[in-house]
């Protein structure tokens, strides 16, 4: 039996806890949940019932950090939901470097760890035989990584561009559909709980930049920081000159991409008949690869579709770990 | 994309359809050959000959074929001309918009919209495909100068 741990136990955390308990999936047991104040662990597992609320009113809550978990050996597998720093990549960074230093499994959302140090983490993961999954990271439960990772194993992706951030995309299309103003759509996205209070990640940029980094690094083989792109907002952009581009035929979308080697986020002039002109809190990413040409993805970028990705790499984790006992 | 390429061939048998090989391998359609047999140097014969080929990698490929079968390559040119839009978020004066398009672009139309309170500068603008990045960029520099925000288009 895999023991799983959930590391972040906030809107994803519960989520998949309720995901994992309702149809349990054959060989994995969810063993440990914890938030950034301490962990409850059940060696015989969490069923749907006995999965709390809030963990610290739990009677057999622990007042500890969660690395007490990797480190006393009591996990296989942790997923790592914790609140993104792309700055220092912590807390989750902390937990994965020393979940992969012991050879433990690690599925994670958190794009701080990987923005910060993805190619250590990947040489730790390789030097200890444990497998790193991060597809929701990006585009929510767009399965993009997987998608590399098999159905295009036998081509070369090229180029990778997108539209990366739902938050920003449902301002500029309540901006194009509407004439709102910017500070109206974007209050209009708190309310519905799309934005953060403090949306300047999303707007300056910066939570797309931190995807085209992930991107760059795990599909074109780069090594790349979030400093190496070139990052323009929407703060600038206007009702009046939204409405410019839809005299024209277009709109403008927040856009991110890697072109021969150049990472950049900035709002485009998108034609309406773009592939890439997806509206809402949709995303879109498109590759251009040597064999198979462009192919684009669309979906939804954030929520509950981010559960999907989520299993779909506990499910591989799972297989492979089935396919290293019966041998090669 | 159509490319111009002007090779150095020296003047021997067979020199010419060895370049047209490596072209033609690499999906090139060769539109036209121009043969300055008069304008000897250095002891070769430069031959200009615009192509269609599918894709820069193709072109990158014939040039590398071109090259390694020892035939020089003197010079290649995109006679590609991109036409275009750009939107410029903020306020710039047309003289410093003139400055970046001289000698690399020609503007089709510019106007002026949103008033003073959110001002925007709308450009139709046509660019040798080989010119188009060096003049983007100039234009986003002097974007950032300004305070302005330079919407490219995306293809």
């Amino acid at each position: 039996m895999i023991r799983c741990g959930i590391i972040g136990y906030g809107f994803l955390g519960t989520r998949l806890a309720q995901a994992l308990t309702d149809y349990r999936p054959r060989g994995l047991l969810l063993t440990a949940l914890a938030n950034s104040k301490g962990y409850i662990f059940s060696r015989d597992g969490f069923d749907k019932q006995s999965l709390p609320r809030d963990l610290s009113t739990h009677r057999g809550f622990k007042q500890d950090t969660p690395l007490q978990l990797i480190e006393d050996g009591l996990l296989d597998l942790i997923v790592v939901l914790t609140p993104t720093n792309v700055y220092t990549g912590n807390p989750g960074l902390t937990y994965i470097r020393e979940a992969l230093r012991r050879g433990i499994d690690v599925v994670t959302a958190d794009k701080g760890p990987l923005v910060v140090a993805y190619r250590e983490l990947i040489s730790t993961a390789k030097s200890a035989g444990a497998s790193l999954l991060y597809e929701a990271t990006v585009g929510g439960g767009i399965p993009v990584f997987s998608l590399a990772r098999h159905s295009l194993r036998g081509d070369r992706i090229r180029s990778v561009r997108g539209i990366l951030n739902g938050t920003t995309n449902y301002i500029l299309t309540r901006m194009h559909f509407e004439g709102l103003p910017l500070d109206l759509a974007l209050k209009e996205a708190q309310m519905m709980g799309l934005a953060e209070r403090d949306p300047s990640l999303d707007l300056g940029g910066i939570d797309s930049a931190c995807k085209v980094v992930i991107l760059a690094n795990a599909l074109l083989g780069m090594d790349k920081r979030l400093d190496d792109v070139y990052v323009k907002g929407i703060t600038q952009v206007t009702s009046d000159a939204v409405m410019a581009a839809k005299e024209m035929g277009m709109t403008i979308k927040l856009v991110g991409s890697i072109e021969g080697g150049h990472l950049y986020v900035a709002p485009r002039l998108v034609r309406l008949n773009h592939p890439l002109c997806v509206h809402g809190t949709l995303n879109a990413i498109q590759f251009r690869t040597e064999v198979m040409g462009e192919l684009t993805l669309i979906g939804k970028g954030a929520g509950e579709s981010t559960v999907s990705a989520l299993l779909s790499d506990i499910e591989w984790i799972i297989d492979r770990r089935a396919v290293s006992r019966v041998g090669p | 994309m159509r490319i111009r390429l002007t090779l150095g061939l020296t003047d021997r048998p067979g020199t010419l359809l060895t370049a047209l090989e490596k072209i033609a391998i690499n999906g090139g359609n060769i539109i036209s050959i121009i043969h300055n047999r008069e304008q000897l140097t250095a002891g070769y014969v430069p031959v200009s000959l615009s192509v269609e080929f599918p894709s820069h990698e193709n072109f990158e490929r014939a040039r590398a074929g071109i090259e390694a079968s020892g035939i020089p390559v003197l010079s290649t040119e995109s006679l590609e001309r991109n036409i275009e839009t750009v939107l410029i978020i903020g306020s710039m004066g047309v003289e410093k918009l003139r400055s970046v398009f001289e000698g690399r672009g020609e503007v089709i139309s510019l106007s002026y919209g949103g008033g003073s309170r959110s001002p925007y500068i709308r450009i139709l603008f046509s660019v040798p495909a080989d010119y188009r990045e060096s003049l983007l960029s100039s234009l986003e520099l002097l974007a950032e100068e300004n305070n302005c925000l330079v919407v490219r288009e995306e293809f």
